[in-house]
């Protein structure tokens, strides 16, 4: 009597173990922090532009050389061909791990207005570091 | 038991393998009797005004030999349109060897026709259709027909086929000396020329090495700012602005001749938007191309860049070009 009496205590306990550990797996999945675009909120705190392109309207580098980017003063430099058009420019960021740029890049974006260049903020993967990068761009002149 | 029970496992794996693998005896598929017909369309890309449209047209009768081979468009070819009167097929080395069947064809409005003259019970010939002005912007159908010495016909009906409504003007060479491009006459004009037709003058190609920038060959229209098209003393009256885009990667078929399967055709023209398009392009690379738009909204083309020489500063151009 006491030995049916344990058998059957332990088959309780491995299918409450089950039912407990499902419970705790759901729970942590749904608790992953996620922001307003539906990416992970991480704890990294690194917020740097690590590369830039710029690219025409055929989808082709229009940089004459690599661009300069200034971590400390977040400045990009960037020179581009003679008679690039300056109105349909695709800018091309690449981010340290888990940021994001803001605005969004969608489409082609115009710089013609050199004295005046455009600027997007970097966020970290933490959502708590902000830098903002101002893209400056040049024309090689003859 | 164990040892057993494993020998017996083994043993019905290797026996269901065995079974498995057995070949099913192959038969020769039995050709269906009667007269029968196919086709195939060679051809490939938009349909366009003044060239081919390219057919297969094969018939067979095992019984009884072939009298007449027929095609009917719904919109008569025009001057150039031919049945083969030939039967190819490919020999070892993959060349095509044509076999005359009967004396070349013979064509009477919509219908061009093939009479059989040797004994044969089964060919393939080919038929081109160059397209014809009437058709442009219509669809074509074709019905293909074969009759036998009995009397018996079979059609296919192939189609209908879209035909573009654009036009295409190959291998134009612009120079320093000849480099006025129209692109209303898709042609291109000296300056003697483009002086007596300056409305209709939308570009200018010019090729220049000027030191610190990468210039090269640019296609600019007149009335771009003139530090893009340096020491070109434009007729008087040429003074058109055409919007210009750069476009790589588009190696049209019809235009490049390479072996890429890309195609421009009408509807990349109804959905092209240059309204943000500067009127000048420079620094050119060979087998790029340019998404262009007349000043009077008129046309829209894409020139592509076959061939750029920078020893003698001259270009090999290919348009495509849509009335809107």
């Amino acid at each position: 009597m006491k030995t049916l009496l344990i058998e059957r205590l332990r088959k309780y306990a491995s299918t409450l173990c089950l039912a407990v550990l499902s419970i705790a797996v759901t729970v942590s999945c749904s608790d992953y922090p996620i922001d307003e675009d539906g990416l992970l909120i991480t704890s990294r705190a690194d917020c740097y532009v690590s590369n830039f392109e710029l690219l025409g309207t055929d989808y082709q580098t229009v940089r004459t050389r690599n661009p300069v980017i200034d971590t400390v003063a977040c400045t990009i430099e960037v020179e581009v061909f003679f008679g690039t058009d300056l109105k349909n420019l695709y800018p091309q960021f690449s981010l340290v791990t888990d940021a994001k740029l803001e605005p969004k890049i969608t489409g082609f974006v115009d710089f013609s207005d050199l004295n005046n260049p455009k600027s997007w903020t970097v966020v970290s993967g933490n959502r708590k570091v902000r830098k903002t990068y101002t893209v400056h761009v040049s024309v090689q002149q003859p | 038991m164990n040892a057993l029970f494993n020998k017996l496992t083994l043993f019905i794996a290797i026996a269901t393998l065995l079974t498995g693998c057995e070949d099913e005896p192959y038969q020769v598929p039995e050709a269906p009797g009667g007269l029968q017909n196919d086709v195939i369309k060679r051809s490939i890309g938009p349909n366009m005004v003044g060239e081919f449209i390219e057919f297969a047209y094969a018939m067979a009768n095992k019984d009884v030999q072939l009298a007449e081979a027929t095609v009917e468009a719904s919109i008569p070819g025009a001057e150039g349109t031919w049945l083969e009167h030939r039967s190819y097929h490919t020999d070892g080395g993959g060349n095509d060897i044509g076999i005359p069947i009967g004396s070349p064809a013979v064509t009477t409005g919509n219908q061009t026709t093939v009479s059989f003259s040797t004994d044969t019970n089964a060919a393939t010939l080919r038929y081109y259709y160059r397209v014809p002005e009437a058709a442009r912007g219509q669809t074509v159908s074709f019905t293909f027909r074969a009759t036998d010495r009995s009397g018996r016909t079979v059609s296919y009906d192939a189609g209908p086929y879209h035909v573009s409504r654009m036009d295409m003007a190959l291998d134009l060479v612009v120079s320093d000396t000849e480099s006025y491009i129209s692109i209303e006459d898709m042609a291109i004009y000296s300056a003697e020329e483009a002086a007596a037709v300056p409305d209709k003058i939308d570009l200018v190609y010019l090729y220049r090495t000027i030191p610190n920038i990468a210039f090269g060959h640019a296609i600019v229209s007149p009335a771009s700012d003139e530090t893009y098209r340096p020491d070109v003393a434009l007729p008087a009256g040429v003074n058109r602005s055409t919007k210009v885009q750069k476009a790589w990667n588009i190696r049209d078929r019809q235009l490049a001749r390479l072996q890429f399967g890309v195609f421009v055709d009408d509807v990349d023209f109804q959905t092209l938007d240059l309204s943000n398009a500067p009127n000048y392009a420079v620094n050119l690379r060979e087998e790029a191309g340019l998404w262009v738009e007349t000043q009077d909204g008129r046309y829209r083309a894409y020139i592509f860049l076959n061939k750029l020489d920078n020893s003698v500063g001259n270009a090999t151009i290919s348009i495509k070009r849509y009335v809107l």
